[in-house]
Parts: structure tokens; C-alpha cells; sequence
């Protein structure tokens, strides 16, 4: 499992943003995304700043490092 | 949805199926092989992905590629390496065997033949497991 987990679920949900309109933003497909919000995947540093942008938000309001069995 | 399928993903599966479906039955009835059914096999192979990635294509109405695609198309590749270099180091092994060691008796006219099935042979399993490494790592976390 990836060391980095996000809020990008919950700071969709709150701005009623799709996983798809998140994808087409951002230039992800679902699937990424999907993957992301599972924490399956870690997207690569531009992605990420690419995401809290698009959200709003900082970079760590959006992403944190939890290092493994740290959590 | 979560478990969807993305343009790649379902390409990835139809070139596996191509890929069972012709070479399968070519390995499985190997004893009745011939130059003539290679070129068929390759022919077949190549008609059916182009006809199937057509549709498939024409199909999905998003075909975005992403730095996750590119990630685990790297990731199948470098076992499809592993896998054909293994083969190849177990395939000059075994030809060295045959010949320093053992007794092997092939048809001088069969061959040409025994040693395309063979690399051939090498080269489909080593493409299996590049698309199977692909289609599991889309599953998993990576």
C-alpha cells in the first residue's frame, strides 16, 4: 500500500465534483483517480499539485505522507 | 463504479484473449505444425487485433492515457524482459545439454522448423506474461 493518503474523496464530495469531471481536469482517467482515492496508487508530484488546485486547496490539505506502520 | 474498466484495460484483455485463442491451439497441436500454419498464425493474429482494437476503440468513449497507464505498461514490460531472458538462458541450456551431453536426433528437414517453434514459443509466453503483469497490476495497489 502506497505511503501517501489523501482526502481527495472528501474534498470532492464536498465541492459535488465527480471522479470523472476530477479526471477530464486533470488529464487522469476514472480509473486513476479511483485508484488514488483508494490510496492503490501515488500519483507523481505535478498530478498532485494538479489535484489540490483543481480542489482548492493546498497540497497538504489534499496529501499526507503516512509512513508505513505509522497510521 | 469502481471496478470499470479503462480503454487500456480493455485492450489488454482483448489482446490476451487473441492471443490464447490463436497461439493455444498452434503449441497445444504442435506435432502438426508447418511454415505455412506460422505465417497463417501471424496473419490471424495480426487481422484479429487490428479488428478488435478497431472496435474497441470505436467503443470507448474515453481514451485517455495517463501516467498510470505508462507506469504499468513500463512494469509489464520488464517482466515480459525477465521472462524472455529466463527462457532463453533455459533454452540454450537445455540445446547445450542436448548436444554436448545427450543424444539429439531431430529430422535435418524439421529442424528449421523445431527451433522457430521453439524461440516463437519463447517470444508468445514472454508477451502472455507481459499482458498478464499489465491486467494484474491494474487490480493491485502499486
Amino acid at each position: 500500500m502506497p505511503a501517501i493518503r489523501n482526502q481527495i474523496r472528501e474534498l470532492r464530495a464536498a465541492r459535488d465534483m465527480t471522479q470523472q469531471e476530477l479526471a477530464d481536469r486533470i488529464g487522469l482517467t476514472r480509473q486513476t483517480v479511483i485508484a488514488i482515492e483508494q490510496d492503490k496508487y501515488s500519483p507523481s508530484l505535478e498530478t498532485a499539485f494538479k489535484v489540490a488546485n483543481v480542489l482548492g486547496v493546498s497540497i497538504e490539505q489534499c496529501f499526507q505522507y503516512a509512513p508505513r506502520g505509522k497510521r | 463504479m469502481a471496478f470499470s474498466l479503462s480503454y487500456r484495460e480493455k485492450s489488454l484483455y482483448a489482446s490476451l484473449a487473441i492471443e490464447l485463442c490463436v497461439y493455444g491451439p498452434y503449441f497445444f497441436l504442435h506435432d502438426r505444425n508447418s511454415i505455412d500454419k506460422v505465417a497463417a498464425m501471424i496473419g490471424a493474429i495480426i487481422v484479429l487485433q487490428i479488428i478488435l482494437q478497431t472496435l474497441i476503440a470505436i467503443f470507448s468513449r474515453n481514451r485517455v492515457t495517463d501516467e498510470r497507464d505508462r507506469l504499468i505498461e513500463l512494469r509489464g514490460y520488464r517482466a515480459g524482459y525477465f521472462a524472455l531472458a529466463s527462457l532463453m538462458v533455459l533454452g540454450l541450456g537445455m540445446l547445450w545439454f542436448h548436444t554436448a551431453v545427450g543424444n539429439m536426433q531431430i529430422d535435418p528437414r524439421v529442424m528449421g522448423l523445431h527451433f522457430l517453434s521453439v524461440f516463437f514459443g519463447m517470444l508468445v509466453i514472454s508477451d502472455i506474461v507481459k499482458t498478464v503483469t499489465q491486467i494484474v497490476s491494474y487490480r493491485r495497489a502499486l
